[in-house]
């Protein structure tokens, strides 16, 4: 009986928790700590701080080096996500709907991104960019933020096409719609889930990534993570938690806003 | 692959068909079935239509460079295998194998060990608490890498909280060196995987009947024996799945031994990075790339080979 925590012997229940609690804190450790140091006054990063102040983020917003940095992660974010999504979606409907032969070694070509590490991708393009001419573009850092986003949508958006029943769509073409229209106006919404899923994850994929960028960064442009990889290589200023916070911030909300789709999509489908 | 561990965390819990599916899909009309049977054959290849965007996108800035890269290390300096040769020959780069190999090893180890007992607690403790701790876990999984990697080396380093308090404590008399070393690499690489463990196992776990446990307590085996002979057998496809993918994206992983290891110790991506950056030897690096992708597609198989069931197959609507 190890699948119930009333029939293990105390000892060995109580050791359970507590090693669990230990290790549920060691996830937390690391994020939480940093977000207190963005806040605390020492320059030194010392823990405790000896006073706590906003002044990090008052050069994190007045260096308009960071400025640039950030604005640029999140124009690059959100071409991604458009362009993923864009992408994404014939493709999920050819591998769905489709009866072709050599699905499943398809799906396996469009996912193959996720699974070749990220530093030869970044290697291979930065190859190409460089013949090209186009490193430290922004096309350069979005096409290569397309590449790994890609799987992302494309696998949320076959999920919920999977769970589309074909015949709601049919149906409005039999009351007069056309493919088109039957399209747009039934399916899509119909996979709405799955779509704004996809759209999350690229946009996550796209703010944090790091390898990619980094390989195609030149000094006039370069995104969020970026800017804290050169800093961090010279010194661990306080500015760089500051960054940190807000790089979570954003993954913490794009997190809440997919929980919160999530549940208001189950509370209106009758069970 | 990561990155289907990452997913199945936010957007597959959509188990319940959109639209009514089940209902409409037994009682429609013969009318539709027959029109619908029509439009599908006549659609059969012309739905192929809709891969070309994405095909030609990935064929041009994905496969084209990829093999580009590939060919590089036959035919740069002179063609041949002589990279190849280096990379196993010079003991500098076995080097470099050997700690790439090494460090995915304990990072596969230690976030099993770590993994397994908080998997287990979610799955005992009651749902609400579960979710709680599975949140805590989807946090850490979607919170920067870069930033949780800053903390650590904050957290590590000479004068860092870890090191104070293990000298407050008087268990040390001096700092121990624990970044800018494997040790650091092992540490921040171990806190990265867990919830790359603890999500597939959770799952294996869950399914687990506790039936089949009380049967064992029943037939007269001790706590201990039912743990080693019927609860760890029941889990092992989790621990394989989960410690496999551990160790195949610790052999790619970048960011983390970049920051948190040191110049002498290398593992094959940063080596991959040096060569191209800074020696400009793009045959040398193109044959390590092509061991490393060697290497990951050959453990992804057998990684495939654990996961049952075929990804756009009609019939495995969960």
């Amino acid at each position: 009986m190890l699948l119930t925590p009333n029939a293990m012997s105390p000892r060995l229940r109580w050791g359970l928790y507590s090693v669990t609690g230990l290790i549920a804190l060691f996830l937390l450790l690391p994020i939480v700590f940093i977000v207190l140091l963005s806040f605390g006054s020492s320059q030194w990063l010392v823990f405790p701080p000896p006073g706590w102040t906003l002044k990090w983020y008052q050069q994190f917003f007045n260096n308009p080096e960071w400025m640039a940095a950030a604005f640029a992660s999140l124009k690059v974010a959100v071409l991604t996500t458009i362009f993923a999504v864009a992408l994404g979606l014939p493709t999920a409907f050819a591998l769905v709907r489709g009866r072709f032969p050599g699905r499943d070694m398809l799906y396996g070509i469009f996912t193959l991104p996720m699974i070749v590490p990220l530093v030869i991708i970044a290697v291979a393009v930065y190859a190409l960019f460089l013949k090209l001419g186009y490193t430290g573009t922004l096309f350069s850092f979005v096409v290569s933020h397309v590449i790994v986003a890609l799987p992302f949508t494309i696998i949320s958006i076959i999920n919920s096409l999977k769970l589309f029943d074909q015949s709601i769509e049919d149906a409005a073409v039999i009351c007069g719609a056309s493919r088109i229209q039957a399209v747009f106006k039934v399916t899509f919404p119909g996979i709405r889930p799955g779509m704004v899923a996809g759209a999350l994850f690229a946009f996550l994929v796209s703010w944090d990534e790091v390898v990619l960028s980094v390989m195609m960064a030149s000094p006039n442009l370069q995104t969020l993570p970026v800017k804290m990889w050169t800093t961090l290589r010279q010194d661990l200023t306080p500015v760089i938690a500051v960054a940190s916070t807000l790089l979570i911030a954003l993954s913490v909300l794009v997190m809440f806003i997919a929980a919160t789709l999530r549940r208001r999509n189950e509370a209106r489908m009758p069970s | 692959m990561a990155g289907q561990v990452k997913m199945t965390a936010i957007a597959s819990r959509q188990s319940k068909p959109v639209g009514g599916a089940p209902s409409t899909a037994g009682t429609a009309p013969a009318q539709v079935v027959t029109i619908k049977q029509t439009v599908v054959l006549s659609q059969r290849w012309k739905g192929s239509r809709n891969l070309f965007p994405a095909l030609i996108f990935l064929g041009l800035f994905f496969f084209a460079p990829l093999i580009g890269l590939l060919l590089r290390g036959v035919l740069e300096p002179t063609p041949g295998l002589g990279n190849y040769e280096q990379l196993f020959a010079n003991s500098a780069y076995a080097r470099v194998l050997f700690n790439t190999f090494s460090v995915a090893g304990l990072v596969t180890l230690f976030s099993l060990l770590l993994g397994f007992p908080l998997a287990w607690a979610i799955t005992l403790v009651p749902r609400g608490w579960g979710r709680w701790m599975l949140n805590i876990v989807l946090l850490s999984m979607w919170t920067s890498l870069l930033a949780r990697t800053y903390s650590w080396l904050v957290l590590l380093q000479a004068s860092g909280v870890i090191n104070k308090t293990l000298m407050a404590m008087g268990i040390i008399d001096q700092p121990l060196e624990m970044v800018h070393n494997l040790t650091g690499v092992v540490i921040g690489m171990s806190y990265i995987m867990i919830p790359f463990i603890v999500l597939p196992l959770q799952a294996t776990m869950a399914a687990i009947d506790p039936m089949v446990l009380q049967a064992g307590s029943i037939c007269g085996a001790s706590p201990w024996t039912n743990f080693f002979k019927v609860f760890l057998p029941l889990c092992r496809s989790g621990l394989f799945s989960g410690g496999l993918m551990v160790f195949v994206m610790s052999l790619g992983y970048y960011v983390t031994p970049a920051l948190l290891g040191g110049a002498q110790d290398m593992m094959l991506p940063e080596f991959i990075v040096q060569q191209v950056q800074s020696f400009l030897n793009w045959g040398l690096a193109s044959a390590a790339a092509a061991l490393l992708i060697a290497i990951t597609l050959v453990l992804f198989y057998f990684y495939l080979k654990l996961q049952p069931e075929s990804p756009v197959g009609a019939n495995n609507t969960r």
